[in-house]
């Protein structure tokens, strides 16, 4: 059994650890990038949504480098992501190729048992003891969290840096050593590494940058290569920025949600514009975008894949939150045909704009 | 006091159970005029642009009854069945038109369950609250409004004609003939009859829908599937069409289930969306109406993308 997983930003650095600390044959797909996406929308659905093809991609990239299976997370509705699994099997499975999913679904629609089941053929491939495989998931948890920290460290000192570019270059060479590294423990000692150089950045702490919060669907959100690289954009810009939508995030919501108590700052700021689960991530957008204006946010970006369901009736509802809070929202679609030149045009005049409000009277800074 | 309810979505399917529940509480009703091309307009202009074709007609209807009633009923449909939803713009619909539509009226969007009896009740209670304080009578109201439900059947069953093709898509692409350019009508004057998924029953679908990885977690998603799915296997029709509206999301998922599922069996689907233009949805129809008409008189020899028909001799 050789295993692969799509990708979505860092998590295949934490699933690296794991199947290096099982012990399990496994294959990283290569990068995301137009060659992934490419493969995708050529096999897949013309009106799906974008994280679909590329993930589509990423399989037929990593079954040519000898993956036999795929392991990828489900749900249970009403968004889209849901039904990936079956469209993706029988599309693969009509592409010829011999390939085995693992699909950890929520235990409410497979249940407990089948779930137990599910992971067990993943543990079973594993020749390491129970101590070790819980070792193993305990350490990929910690470099997520950890991976996710940092990123989010380098996007809010890139506006504070003395030098441009520091916390970029630092990023990026972070999660290329942790790439090569052979082991979770020396994977976890690089990222400690890392985070300690990450705090020793020099800073201006009397810069006043302008700070926007990344909102929206949590694929595109996550993977930088379906959003053109937005966060480096704007690292580039000595932006600082701000996003809750992380993987680690992603891990504490599912764990917490069947006993309702996930994410109450979220409850509690989108309970005036959207106070029921609508499904995807709809309800945290419109509450992240609350949030964010009472941290004192200078603007929030939302992007979603072009046709995504819930984002759309969070579009419909942020700009009345722009309105009553006077707060600046820009929605961005991307999908396999966004062009790059007038995706940037468009960023840049959202921050024109948001620095021309600071030098008048209607900013609050 | 007056109730509006905006003739869109899924008012074709539940306004038996909706009129009536809330003319036994004593309101009188505004239902919005059948879909036309000043509703339409009025939808796109106020409505997100990134929603499908249906829910701009729905911003559409609301705009139309927002001046004509005192409380305006905005259903949030989130379940229907058990574990299944419906579409996550459904259980948004409020949200987007409350924050789409300036000027509107005091409002109805209690979330309505309709796979158990209790949540019904539920939500007679709230949304009946607006209206009377006499529980009694909201309880007298949801049964009555129940009843007058499962009284009620829809659907298309066309007989007498020499081809047959399964009508598929969302009821409310298929039953306002305004967005969908009255496609039965057209269909009807070629020698062809429809037959929809009401006129199935779901054991028939269930065995279709088993075989799945996934139990489908929509109910369009489930139904329609099904219904394809059964109606090819049963041989019941010649062909499918199906209209679909531009960028909705369900049918991205539907469609490439139904491909999978039935192979090269000719299947039409027409994407609808505010721009279609009547002229090229008419030369579809007649094109796929005489492929179904040629493939009936050459044996096994359909062609529903582009192969040569026969290789020794012309059909026609």
């Amino acid at each position: 059994m050789k295993i692969t997983i799509p990708h979505m930003g860092n998590v295949y650095l934490a699933a690296k650890a794991l199947f290096d600390g099982l012990g399990v044959d496994y294959v990283i797909p290569p990068m995301n990038s137009k060659a992934a996406l490419e493969i995708g929308s050529l096999h897949s659905p013309e009106e799906i949504c974008l994280p679909f093809k590329i993930m589509v991609g990423n399989y037929i990239q990593a079954i040519e480098q000898g993956a036999d299976t795929v392991i990828i997370t489900g749900s249970c509705g009403p968004c889209r992501f849901g039904e990936y699994c079956e469209m993706q099997m029988k599309l693969l499975r009509r592409l010829g190729y011999q390939v085995d999913f693992i699909v950890i679904d929520a235990p409410k629609c497979i249940g407990l048992k089948e779930l137990m089941a599910r992971i067990a053929r993943v543990a079973a491939a594993s020749p390491r003891s129970r101590a070790q495989k819980w070792r193993a998931l305990a350490q990929a948890v910690r470099i997520m969290n950890l991976l996710d920290a940092i990123e989010a460290k380098a996007h809010e000192k890139a506006g504070y840096e003395k030098v441009r570019g520091t916390c970029k270059r630092l990023l990026h060479a972070c999660r290329q050593e942790t790439f090569r590294c052979k082991t979770p423990r020396e994977m976890l000692r690089c990222l400690h590494e890392y985070s300690r150089r990450l705090d020793q950045v020099p800073c201006d702490n009397s810069a006043k940058p302008i700070r926007i919060a990344i909102i929206g669907e949590i694929y595109t959100v996550i993977e930088p290569f379906s959003n053109l690289y937005i966060e480096d954009k704007l690292m580039d810009y000595g932006i600082s920025t701000k996003r809750m939508m992380t993987p680690s995030w992603w891990m504490g919501n599912t764990i917490m949600s069947p006993l309702k108590i996930n994410s109450p700052g979220i409850r509690m700021a989108s309970r005036d514009y959207l106070p029921y689960y609508i499904g995807g991530h709809a309800r945290e957008c419109v509450g992240e975008a609350v949030l964010s204006w009472k941290e004192g946010f200078d603007g929030a970006i939302q992007i979603f894949p072009m046709g995504c369901m819930p984002e759309i009736v969070s579009k419909a509802i942020l700009p009345a939150i722009a309105r009553d809070k006077d707060f600046p929202v820009l929605s961005l679609v991307v999908d396999e045909m966004t062009g790059e030149a007038g995706y940037v045009t468009r960023i840049e005049a959202f921050i024109d704009m948001l620095e021309r409000r600071r030098s008048h009277a209607v900013s609050r800074h | 006091m007056k109730v509006g309810i905006p003739r869109g979505l899924l008012y074709d399917q539940y306004h038996p159970f909706f009129t009536r529940f809330f003319t036994e509480l004593g309101a009188e009703l505004a239902v919005s005029p059948p879909t036309n091309r000043a509703i339409l307009d009025a939808g796109i202009q106020c409505c997100v642009d990134e929603a499908c074709l249906p829910v701009k007609v729905f911003h559409g209807h609301v705009s139309c009854l927002k001046a004509q009633c005192d409380l305006l009923f905005i259903p949030r449909i989130m379940r229907l069945y058990r574990g299944e939803y419906i579409c996550p713009k459904f259980c948004g619909l409020p949200e987007m038109v409350l924050n789409s539509i300036y000027g509107l009226p005091e409002t109805i969007t209690e979330p309505f369950y309709a796979d158990s009896m209790a949540g019904l009740r539920k939500w007679a209670l709230r949304a009946g609250a607006r209206i009377t304080r006499d529980r009694r009578r909201i309880k007298a109201a949801l049964e009555a409004a129940i009843a007058e439900q499962l009284r009620f059947k829809t659907g298309y069953d066309d007989q007498g004609y020499p081809i047959r093709v399964a009508l598929a898509g969302h009821p409310y692409n298929l039953y306002d003939t305004f967005i969908n350019m009255n496609v039965r009508k057209k269909l009807n004057r070629l020698g062809i009859g429809v037959v929809t998924e009401e006129s199935m029953d779901e054991e028939e679908m269930a065995p279709e829908v088993a075989s799945l990885f996934k139990k489908p977690f929509w109910t369009f998603a489930r139904k329609t599937y099904g219904f394809i799915s059964a109606s090819v296997a049963g041989k019941r029709v010649q062909g499918i069409v199906y209209v679909s509206s531009f960028a909705c999301g369900i049918d991205s998922v539907i469609l490439e289930l139904v491909r999978d599922r039935i192979g090269d069996f000719p299947m039409l689907v027409l994407k609808i969306d505010e721009h279609t233009g009547e002229a090229g949805v008419d030369t579809r129809i007649e094109a796929f109406a005489d492929m179904l008409e040629r493939s009936g008189r050459v044996e096994d020899h359909h062609s529903p993308h582009g192969q040569r028909l026969s290789c020794c001799e012309s059909p026609v």
